[in-house]
């Protein structure tokens, strides 16, 4: 790592609050707790959102109407999990910067936003009559397994080196 | 034998001990006790969300009831099988844990609350299946959602005492 970047780190975690939020015993429960709490409401959204795609349910709501609705919810959930994410990283940015499960989940994460706004996005501005069921599945499919294999990803790293 | 000291003998039973020693076994039990959230208490907090007229005002309540809690029971499934393999491996630290009672504790209120729900408000719901959930409703569904964070809340913190 770049040392100009790894003495930044340094200092973030070195700060008054980062020290307290790592050194006391509820900080890391209670920022991982807000990690979790994000977590359920992001991934029960790409849920219901997937469900709708592949026709499995909630036909009464249009792709788009269902999209616009659950945005705040997402956008939210993204919110909790990247800020209390970020806190975790500073507290202990060595171990993460060491850790391969990380590695991992960073790379999956970067591929899940992709292709949320490249490709899933796109599947939600028209409705699915248009296009072969199969397709619509497919995407679903790879939506969730990016999705889900950050969250594995994620507790992996506490087992993993 | 009392409580306790069933709890403990179970956490050093033979099968308890295997699991949690082992090397895969107790990370993908506990993976899939967490990375089941969004299947089974994701579902219920976002017909919560219906019922406070949160989200998903476009469509029927009977039909989202329908459709996202039959993914929730088989979430709860895998939630309980994963949960009391979990409890089995750390007993006896989970006995005296308020955390762990606390979570218990909202596990049971929520049940509660779901049965009043089912018993109360569901038989009505195609009066006001299109429309404002009523006051009733509303407070159950406020309640799940505080409730279960809650519970989120209890689960992660307690395995940190452990």
């Amino acid at each position: 790592m770049i040392p100009a970047l790894w003495s930044v780190l340094e200092s973030i975690s070195n700060t008054h609050w980062i020290v307290v939020m790592r050194d006391s015993s509820y900080g890391m429960p209670a920022v991982q707790s807000f990690h979790l709490v994000g977590l359920t409401f992001l991934l029960a959204a790409v849920f219901v959102q997937n469900l709708r795609l592949s026709s499995v349910g909630m036909l009464e709501w249009s792709l788009p109407v269902l999209e616009r609705q659950l945005r705040p919810w997402t956008y939210g959930a993204v919110t909790m999990v990247i800020g209390s994410g970020l806190l975790m990283f500073v507290g202990t940015p060595a171990k993460y910067l060491a850790s391969n499960p990380f590695r991992f989940k960073m790379a999956a994460l970067l591929l899940a936003i992709v292709f949320q706004f490249v490709v899933f996005r796109r599947f939600f501005t028209a409705d699915t009559s248009a296009r072969r069921r199969s397709t619509n599945v497919l995407v679903a499919a790879i939506s969730l397994t990016l999705w889900f294999s950050v969250g594995w990803a994620g507790r992996a790293i506490a087992f993993v080196p | 034998m009392d409580l306790l000291h069933w709890c403990q003998w179970l956490e050093h039973s033979p099968l308890a001990t295997a699991i949690s020693e082992s090397f895969w076994l107790f990370p993908l039990i506990e993976g899939t006790h967490i990375l089941a959230l969004p299947i089974s208490v994701g579902m219920i907090v976002m017909f919560d969300l219906r019922l406070l007229g949160l989200g998903f005002k476009s469509g029927p309540a009977s039909r989202m009831m329908r459709d996202i809690l039959r993914w929730s029971k088989f979430g709860f499934a895998v939630m309980f099988a994963t949960g009391v393999v979990l409890f089995m491996t750390q007993a006896g630290k989970a006995y005296d844990n308020v955390f762990f009672r606390t979570k218990l504790v909202f596990l049971l209120i929520l049940g509660l609350n779901a049965v009043v729900y089912q018993l109360v408000f569901f038989p009505r719901m195609a009066e006001w299946d299109a429309h404002k959930a009523p006051f009733g409703a509303r407070v159950c569904g406020a309640l799940s959602l505080v409730v279960w964070i809650g519970v989120i809340v209890c689960g992660r913190t307690m395995a940190y005492q452990f």
